[in-house]
Formats: C-alpha cells, structure tokens, sequence
C-alpha cells in the first residue's frame, strides 16, 4: 500500500493535467463557464421554495433557499461522485492498456473534478447564505468547523468513486442502479425537509441509517445557523468516511490485479 | 541496479465474453439455468513460462498468430499481472507496442505530449527540456496546437511514436507490427528504434521477421499455444520454427 501511495504521488502530474483538462474541455464553449455546473441546484432551489412556499415548514425562501442550496450542493457532490465514478475504469481503458499505474491514479482524475465543483458550489452556497441571511455574517462564523467537515467529504466521495468505478467493471448495470438508486434515496434523505420530520413520524431511524445525514449536519447546519456542529455528528461522519476508505482499499487490494481481464 | 527479466513458471488465465457488458439480466439468466448468450471462455493464454533475460541480451520471440506473444510482452510490461507465478523486471520499462490508444482527443497535440510523457514518469520540470524535441520529431509543426480529433491517423501515429520513443529505455519491449506513418516518417521511425536498441541495456523484439530477428537478437524464444516450445540461439530456434510453419496444419488460434 504504502508503495502504491508513492507510485500514485510519483505519477501526480499524469492526473492532475488530465483532471485540469476535464475541467477545461467540459466548460471551453459555454458562456458562463462553470456556472453551468451550479444552474441545475439554483433552478432547483427556485423550484423547491416556489413549490413548497408555506406549507413545507421550512419558513419563508430567505431561510428555506439556502437550506435547499446546502442540501442540494451536497447530495449534488455525492451523486455525482458515484454516478461519474462509475464510469472512471472504463473510460480510462487505454491508459490502463499502456500503463501498469495502480488504477486508484484514475478515481483521482474523476474525483479531482467533482471537487472543484463542489468547492465552487460551496462558495456559491456560502454567498446566497450571507446575503440572504439577517445576519449576514452567519457562514462565516462557521467556516472553521465547515472546511474540515468538507475535506471528511471529499474524502468520503473518493471513496464512493473508487467502490462505484471497480463494481462498474464486473457489473455494468452499476452506472444505471447508482442513478436510479439515488433518486430513490433523494426523498428519504433530508434535502427538502428538515430532518426532525422523519422523527414526527416516527421514520427518525431512516435519518439514523441514511449515511448522507451527518454531512448534511456538518456542513450545512453550521453555515445556516452559524454555530459548530455537534461533536458526535462530525464524529459519525468520519467515522462513515473511514469505512468507506477501509471499503476501497480492500476492494482495489482484492479486484486489481483482475480487473484488467474485465475490461 | 542491472537491468534484467525474470519469470518463474508464470501463468495467465482470464475469461472473456462475447460482448463484454455483462447485465442484470445476464446474471439472473445464468441463475436460472437457462443457457447464456454471452458465456465466459476461459483462456489459458501463458503456460508455465520461465524465462530469464540479462542485461546485454536482445531475446526475439517467434510464433503463430494468437500463440501469446503479446500477452507475454504485456506481463514484462507489468500490465498483466500473472495468475500464478513470479515475475520480476529490473530497469526502466519503455514499451513499443500498443501505441495507438489514449488519446484525449479534445485536447491539443501539445496537451497529449505531456500527458503521455507524464504517464511514462516525466514530470513537470524534465518534460520542459524534452517537450520542442518531441514535437520537432513528430513534424507535426502548427498541426500541435489543434485538438486531436482533428489529425489524420498517419498524424496519430507520428504523435504517438515521437512520445513513446522520446525515453531513455533500460528494459526496452518492442511489438514489430508496430504501425509507423508515411515512408519518410517510417525510415526516421526505424533509424530511432535502432538507436534506442543500441541504447538499451535490454531489448524484447516480437517479429516476424526471421532475417531481423537473427540481425538484432541475441538469442529467440518459440512461443506455440502459450509455451516455450524452443528457448535458445537465434539460428535454431527460428530454422525449427519455419519448418513446423512449413508443415501442413500449422496452429492458429489462442490457447483456448
């Protein structure tokens, strides 16, 4: 492993151009740039406040659109993460071809650029949070406590990019269920309404299980209401981003070796 | 550290399918005892392959159609890693074969050098020195600025063959049916690979070509359904070589 993680910082530049390209090749006709990758999480704020205007509880759209925007910036990061993810080997099939580069190189090249998003996204959610809070220095006050909170994240989603992108070679239907399953996941996640009401149902375990939950605590929560996270949530996400990179590791461990007789 | 290739009884096994998605419905049709239409074939592509290559050696490997030449290569390479069996390679790797893929073709011909030299280990700094060299050998000229999908595949090839050959190989693998552009460009691509045979301190040369086998080698390897049918001098092994082609019903086809 530690060879590995060598090899992987040896061949940096190999990834990062190809990441930096992406990013450039995705965006280089538009007029607005990267600002395509936040149109569809603002239009859906826009319609989530519109829609659920009074009878959602979520309070007027000066509180409810920022918290439908973290919400959304999160699940957004997540998804895509998985969704992207899976696709990573395969597109990547010539270089794995031509090049015995451990295949962890690759996650990165795909994770590197829903982190960018997200980054940009964030800043945007931190913005529409300041200007239409009544104290507008709310997100600030908390970006100590949110930035490690985000980095527990990005981690977390390199890790649903490597685990999405290795069962995506044994399994092709893997792209396909990932987009189907978090559609499904989207409405028992609290993204739209807040997470106290699953417990006034008593469906509060839905919350308990749902792993996307203690990020939503730890980085929305405290850019809206301006004080730290509870220990225990920030906890509980690292302790869901340390299972989840205990789940990558092993799964490149025991499949890569075969995993280019599958592609 | 000299350089050397050491494979100890390797084998390689993989299975492959008709068409390579493999679906739901796949796996629940294989449950249900019905007869797949996209059933595995397993292939045992290297058979107990032992092998040893010195520093100072040329090896050249001879064999039919589909025998495992290829393969083989690609376990030296490192990019099979083999089902049983140890395989050890000491020096730097610098593979001619399969130069034709990985391209970003929305990328410029500039942006596919330096990916592609990245992927061979340059970095930032040493790819700086090498980067107008590269591009003058290629003889692409303003062509270098347009992104790929744009060039012709005779352009491709120059691109490629300029990157793949711009290292300084210790353990040098070479593919001969290896694609090389116009005539002109053909000659310069020759001239370039003799030099970077004269350089290496190891050379791996798969062809068909017993005449050029017998002028670069050392010494040659048969390689007939995933074995070693003939490990030895350059002159005997390809004289028992041509003789079994020369006999009726000569093999063809991969270990199957």
């Amino acid at each position: 492993m530690p060879g590995q993680l060598a090899t992987v910082w040896k061949f940096r530049h190999f990834w990062l151009s190809l990441a930096g390209m992406d990013l450039r090749v995705r965006y280089r006709r538009s007029v607005i740039g990267l600002g395509w990758s936040m149109l569809n999480p603002v239009v859906m704020t826009v319609v989530f406040c519109v829609a659920f205007a009074s009878w959602l509880g979520n309070g007027d759209w000066r509180t409810a659109a920022p918290f439908y925007l973290a919400g959304l910036v999160v699940w957004d990061f997540i998804r895509h993460s998985a969704v992207q993810g899976s696709l990573t080997l395969l597109r990547n099939e010539p270089y794995i071809r031509q090049s015995p580069l451990p295949l962890a190189v690759y996650t990165l090249r795909t994770s590197l650029g829903a982190i960018v998003h997200f980054a940009f996204a964030l800043v945007v959610v931190i913005a529409a949070s300041a200007i239409l809070n009544a104290d507008h220095l709310t997100p600030f006050y908390s970006l100590w406590a949110v930035l490690p909170a985000a980095v527990l994240l990005a981690v977390f989603c390199w890790a649903v990019t490597a685990i999405c992108a290795i069962a995506n070679v044994f399994f092709h239907d893997t792209q396909h269920l990932t987009e189907v399953g978090f559609g499904i996941c989207f409405f028992l996640t609290p993204i739209i309404y807040r997470k106290e009401r699953l417990t006034e149902r008593g469906l509060g375990f839905i919350a308990e299980i749902n792993p996307v939950v203690p990020f939503l605590d730890t980085i929305r929560d405290p850019l809206l209401t301006g004080s730290p996270p509870a220990p225990m949530a920030f906890a509980t996400a690292a302790g869901i981003t340390v299972l989840a990179v205990a789940v990558a590791v092993a799964a490149f461990a025991r499949f890569e070796r075969r995993l280019i007789f599958h592609l | 550290m000299s350089a050397e290739i050491d494979l100890r009884d390797v084998h390689l096994r993989f299975r492959v399918r008709q068409a390579t998605r493999v679906s739901l419905k796949e796996y629940l049709v294989r449950g249900l005892f019905r007869r797949s239409a996209n059933p595995p074939i397993d292939v045992h592509a290297l058979r107990g392959i032992t092998l040893r290559v010195h520093e100072g050696e040329r090896l050249g490997i001879v064999g039919h159609n589909g025998a495992g030449k290829s393969t083989l290569l690609k376990v030296i390479a490192g990019i099979y890693p083999p089902t049983s069996g140890t395989r050890r390679v000491e020096g730097r790797i610098c593979s001619l074969f399969d130069i034709m893929i990985g391209f970003e073709m929305e990328a410029s011909g500039w942006d596919n050098i330096r990916f592609r030299s990245y992927l061979q280990g340059e970095t930032r700094r040493t790819i700086r020195a090498k980067l107008a060299a590269i591009g003058e050998f290629s003889e692409l000229g303003r062509f270098l600025d347009v992104p790929l999908k744009y060039y012709s595949a005779g352009m491709l090839v120059r691109l490629a063959f300029s990157v793949a050959s711009a290292t300084d190989p210790e353990v040098l693998l070479i593919d001969e049916a290896l694609a090389a552009g116009d005539a002109s460009f053909q000659v310069k691509a020759r001239h370039r690979v003799t030099e970077m045979m004269r350089s290496a301190r190891l050379m791996v040369l798969i062809s068909h070509d017993m005449k050029a086998i017998g002028e670069l080698c050392t010494s040659a390897v048969w390689l007939e359904r995933g074995e070693l049918k003939r490990v030895g001098r350059c002159e005997d092994v390809t004289r028992a070589y041509r003789s079994a082609m020369a006999r009726p019903g000569a093999p063809v086809g991969a270990a199957a």
